[in-house]
């Protein structure tokens, strides 16, 4: 433990004589939260209030039952407002001007066609000025394509069983697939309900425990160019000390930057990350993922500037993918399930756990999943240093 | 007493490659060995397997009669290395270097404070020592690296190519200092290309290269192999290629290397007497304008030895 203590104490020392520590674990990520806080976050969050507008050719029922359904969600009562547009011309021009978030269209013949077993198709009109609008629009027509491929499916067995055409309609709603009905508790959605200030303060906490880690690696690297390392390991001490010790101030210095991204995230914004010991969890179990995910990287660079790129290749990659840039729901579908491959999508997704009301418990699988991403990349970080480094 | 160092069939591969051969020697308690051998020989690889910083792929290594294997951290408490490369921090001092590199080696504080105090005075920097060693030069960077090793008073010193790079008052220095720690019975193992260091520093000296110890004994055991060759030193004005080729078919020269662009280094029997011959058979190729016949020396036996020189 002793020598745990000595070196970790010099790369501590080291990471503050050069003022690298300050500004890369504090100034940048407060500073850069507070900053996309101030441009995207508030109370002005367009989901909170999203106009969808529709246009319906078609008249029949399939519709009214949309709109019936989407206002008695509870997740989207007193945010959702629809307007009736005569034409897809009126809705974009509604949503040029700002009237309208993003509008569904439903084509002449739509009700009709689904209640046949022909399927049907809607499309939504989008603003990449209102993106969350957009998100919402998008998710009900989801559900609605779940629902007409349902719908399709029954009514076409249920022929091919025999049942007469003019029957069928009957038949199926008799049988469970009664009429459209919605149920809008996806993630996007809820998505919609943090404040921009903490996803984005979040965000930047997230990928810059990369950096504040990648610090440490960078100084592993130097010790071994400099020779030092080599000294270090010639030392009575176990093997393994110098790596540890290097990495325990990375993850301390880790853990103080999203700490301090978070309170600073709190104190500007006054607004809340989620209850304290869920996000500390997190926290926790992010800092621990990065840290060794930067020592794996580490372990295959040969120079300071090659841990430094490859740092920052994986922190931006895994930032973006992860939601801690781009806000996930604004991805590609499989980009959104990629993200679970990063430990800043779990996190993000605890997060928004989190403001969606639940505690400690409901984030014990983000916290558990991104605790084992580090330990996946800690293992193989140890086989790849016995193997190089300390080999 | 415990032999300070005994190594058996050390062997080290990279892929295909086998940089080091089964090396073997052993020190005595207080004896100053010599590795002497030309860059790229596996002194240096030979030696990061002796202090625990590369895995042989064979042999052994006991420091003291401890395992380095077995029990790398008993065996690592009696070495003090001194690497080839200065392995200081530049934005530091002297001092904070010592003390730092100290604390690894568990030394209590006050005890470390003194005997921080202690290496500073004999590698000749108390004066300088709370100056970044940035600022030093490459003699005084050197003699910080070696103080580093001293601190923990190791029964074993290995001080791998400590003279490199360092102006001619520092290399005195360091052999100065070096001669007086084996005076006072420290064990060493000192490696490098430069002859007359090993001849003046060690009392036993192995001869590596290309990954092989070729010879081990004292200079006189090792001059001895030679029989009655002498060395001969030909500077020529001409083909020193063709010229050396030439005087290797002489009846009576072992060995003929090129030592520069105008040099030639043979081994020959009564090389006094031989250097009509000599001058007569680099005729046609090259004009013999200097000669120099030595007494056998280590020189001559690495030459007899490995077919080569101590090439820098």
């Amino acid at each position: 433990m002793r020598p745990l203590l000595v070196v970790g104490g010099r790369e501590l020392a080291a990471r503050l004589r050069d003022g690298t520590a300050l500004l890369i674990a504090l100034i940048a990520p407060i500073v850069l939260a507070t900053m996309f806080g101030f441009a995207l976050g508030g109370d002005d969050d367009p989901p909170l209030r999203a106009t969808i507008g529709i246009v319906d050719h078609d008249g029949g029922e399939f519709p009214a039952s949309v709109r019936r359904e989407a206002l008695n969600a509870e997740e989207l009562r007193g945010v959702l407002t629809f307007k009736s547009y005569v034409d897809d011309t009126a809705a974009r021009a509604a949503i040029d001007s700002g009237e309208a978030g993003a509008a569904i269209v439903f084509p002449a013949g739509f009700s009709a066609s689904v209640g046949a077993g022909d399927g049907g198709e809607v499309t939504v009109l989008e603003s990449a000025d209102t993106p969350l609008a957009g998100v919402i629009a998008r998710s009900m027509v989801d559900r609605i394509s779940a629902l007409v491929d349902a719908r399709t499916l029954a009514v076409r067995a249920s022929l091919r069983a025999g049942v007469p055409p003019e029957d069928v309609k009957l038949f199926v709603e008799e049988n469970g697939a009664a009429g459209p009905s919605l149920e809008l508790a996806s993630d996007p959605v809820s998505g919609g309900a943090v404040d921009l200030a903490v996803y984005y303060g979040s965000g930047m906490a997230v990928m810059f425990a990369f950096f504040v880690v990648g610090l440490s690696a960078r100084g592993l690297l130097t010790e071994r160019q400099l020779g030092t390392l080599a000294r270090m390991r010639a030392a009575p001490i176990p093997a393994w000390t110098a790596v540890a010790g290097k990495g325990a101030v990375g993850f301390l210095l880790a853990l103080v930057s999203m700490c301090a991204t978070w309170l600073s995230s709190e104190l500007i914004f006054g607004a809340s990350w989620g209850p304290p010991l869920g996000v500390l969890a997190l926290i926790l179990a992010h800092v621990f993922a990065a840290t060794m995910i930067v020592m794996l990287v580490a372990s295959g660079a040969r120079t300071d500037a090659q841990a430094d790129g490859y740092t920052l290749g994986v922190a931006f990659v895994f930032a973006f993918l992860g939601g801690s840039l781009v806000p996930v729901y604004n991805l590609p579908d499989f980009l959104q399930t990629v993200s679970l491959a990063t430990p800043n999508g779990w996190v993000s997704a605890g997060l928004t756990e989190l403001a969606a009301g639940g505690g400690l418990a409901d984030v014990a699988l983000p916290v558990a999943v991104v605790a084992g991403i580090g330990v996946v990349a800690g293992v193989l970080a140890v086989l790849r240093f016995r193997k190089g480094m300390l080999a | 007493m415990k032999p300070a160092l005994v190594c058996t069939d050390l062997v080290k591969r990279y892929g295909d490659r086998t940089v080091v051969d089964r090396v073997g020697f052993h020190i005595d308690e207080g004896e100053a060995y010599g590795l002497l051998g030309p860059n790229g020989a596996g002194k240096t690889t030979t030696i990061s397997m002796l202090v625990g910083l590369l895995r042989p792929d064979g042999g052994t290594v006991t420091v003291g009669g401890v395992d380095v294997a077995a029990d790398p951290i008993a065996a690592k408490r009696l070495i003090g290395y001194v690497p080839q490369d200065i392995a200081l921090y530049p934005e530091l001092t002297a001092r904070e270097n010592l003390r730092f590199f100290g604390r690894l080696y568990a030394l209590p504080r006050r005890e470390l404070a003194a005997r921080i105090g202690e290496v500073l005075e004999l590698v000749g920097l108390a004066d300088r020592a709370d100056d970044r060693v940035e600022t030093y030069s490459g003699g005084m960077k050197r003699r910080t690296n070696i103080a580093v090793a001293l601190l923990h008073r190791p029964r074993l010193l290995i001080l791998d190519e400590p003279t490199v790079g360092v102006d001619p008052q520092s290399r005195v220095a360091i052999l100065d200092n070096v001669e007086r720690l084996v005076a006072e019975g420290m064990s060493l193992l000192y490696t490098s290309h430069y002859m007359e260091e090993v001849e003046r520093v060690c009392t036993r000296v192995g001869i590596i290269d290309r990954g092989r110890l070729m010879a081990d004994g004292s200079k006189r055991e090792l001059v001895a192999e030679l029989g009655g060759s002498d060395r001969v030193e030909l500077v020529v004005d001409g083909d020193v290629e063709a010229t050396a080729e030439k005087l290797r078919a002489v009846e009576g020269v072992s060995e003929a290397v090129v030592t520069g662009t105008s040099s030639v280094r043979l081994l020959a029997t009564g090389g006094r007497h031989l250097l009509p011959t000599l001058i007569a058979a680099a005729s046609g190729t090259a004009a013999v304008t200097g000669v120099e016949v030595v007494e056998p020396d280590l020189e001559a036996a690495f030459l007899h030895l490995t077919g080569s020189t101590l090439r820098d």
